[in-house]
């Protein structure tokens, strides 16, 4: 792009949270990291669950987002998320509590036990990301 | 002085009650605004995922997902009701039971057809309970500002009703909000999932095609979508319901205020009417008695 930057657009359900420049992105897709920078082909990729680093001239900024969509179309990358989290806002006690009542609590079926792990992994990471 | 003190007393009960309808009106109009901005930023959520889904239409593949299909004789039909948990906003939830409660009828007098109800809003939930219907469930947790998280879990029930053969058709009985000035009550089909591709989402601003590298694949990508969309399709009616509420709170206690303000005009006329005529019989009662004493 002309102006070498990428506009990044973060939505989730509720409110679009970022609508800004930034240079580069790194975010989880469903089997592991990407990074983009401008310039990059244009892409549709399913997300994953973890951390997005937004670089842009005024710093570092984080966030825990929670599967969803990212599209890459020209300078715009559209990230499109169910829950999307600042690393401060997470609730590191309640998240806790919900891990310990996860692991107390048998399934009984291979999906509700899927559904579990899911959840579990999902915690840990965030728990991993909030320190 | 007893029929003006009666109307001083109504006067005053009639002036008390304008205070609180002028006062529900300001909160309504309040409550509309924040209403309507969620559910703004939320269309961008519902716009981008129609983009998305515009840009796989263009790739050769089929559109085929269990939420797509549509199912011949539907046995078993989800109705979800959307009211208000408060009363005082005009027609709002009498319009939303007129369309639920013909279908509910014409579901349930239908024997191929098995019903399930849910009612969102206490309204609602009393209505049908005085009407002599049964429901599945009752929510009464959506108040104006509806939480994503949980019209998700909702939406993900259907999803995976739908899916497994339990639900074969989900029906919505809510407000659509069409604009400020205008807002419909209606019963919409949500799934099966009719159209993907919905308002605003193919806006060709550029008309050409794009190139897109798909992570994992295109197919994988729609078999993500199509629940997302749906979900983001739920929890729009939970949002239009929720601004066509405040709408109508403010329309309706608009009208109360106004009407309000006549009455107070009406009666004090007729106050000022009474205490004259009151105090000129009494003047010619005195002139009266003193005629009298002559």
């Amino acid at each position: 792009m002309a102006d070498g930057k990428l506009q990044l657009v973060l939505v989730t359900p509720e409110k679009t949270l970022l609508n800004e420049p930034a240079d580069s992105l790194k975010f989880p897709l469903f089997d592991g990291l990407i990074g983009v920078y401008p310039s990059r082909a244009p892409m549709v990729g399913r997300l994953g669950f973890g951390e997005l680093v937004i670089q842009s001239s005024t710093g570092e900024k984080s966030y825990f987002i929670d599967g969803g969509f990212a599209q890459v179309k020209g300078h715009v990358i559209s990230i499109l998320t169910n829950d999307a989290t600042t690393l401060d806002g997470i609730d590191t006690a309640a998240l806790k509590t919900e891990l310990a009542e996860l692991t107390e609590k048998s399934t009984t079926n291979d999906a509700d036990q899927e559904a579990k792990n899911n959840r579990i992994n999902r915690i840990q990471k965030m728990l991993k990301l909030a320190h | 002085m007893a029929k003006a003190r009666a109307l001083v007393k109504r006067l005053k009960s009639v002036k008390n009650i304008r205070k609180i309808t002028r006062t529900m009106e300001l909160i309504a109009t309040a409550r509309f605004k924040k209403a309507m901005d969620r559910a703004t930023e939320a269309a961008a959520y519902t716009k981008k995922i129609s983009e998305i889904v515009a840009d796989l239409s263009q790739v050769d593949l089929k559109f085929s997902h269990p939420l797509l299909e549509q199912r011949e004789n539907p046995k078993k039909v989800n109705l979800l009701v959307l009211t208000s948990n408060r009363g005082l906003c005009g027609g709002y939830n009498g319009g939303v039971l007129r369309k639920a409660v013909p279908r509910l009828r014409e579901i349930l007098d239908n024997e191929e057809q098995e019903l399930e109800v849910e009612v969102a809003g206490k309204r609602g939930i009393a209505f049908l309970k005085f009407q002599g219907y049964e429901f599945d469930r009752a929510y009464t947790n959506f108040e104006d500002q509806p939480k994503f998280s949980e019209v998700e879990s909702i939406a993900q029930r259907y999803i995976d009703g739908y899916i497994s053969g339990e639900i074969d058709r989900v029906e919505v009985a809510y407000t659509k909000f069409e604009s400020a000035g205008k807002q419909t009550a209606m019963l919409e089909t949500l799934l099966p999932i009719g159209d993907l591709i919905t308002d605003g989402g193919d806006d060709e601003e550029d008309g050409r095609n794009v190139d897109y590298e798909f992570l994992p694949s295109a197919q994988e990508i729609l078999e993500e979508i199509v629940p997302a969309a749906f979900k983001a399709r739920l929890f729009k009616c939970f949002l239009d319901a929720a601004v066509s509420e405040q709408i109508a709170r403010m329309v309706a206690m608009k009208g109360a205020t106004e009407n309000a303000g006549d009455m107070i005009r009406d009666l004090s006329r007729k106050y000022n009417r009474a205490r004259q005529s009151q105090i000129t019989s009494e003047l010619s009662e005195i002139i009266g008695g003193a005629a009298a004493l002559e």
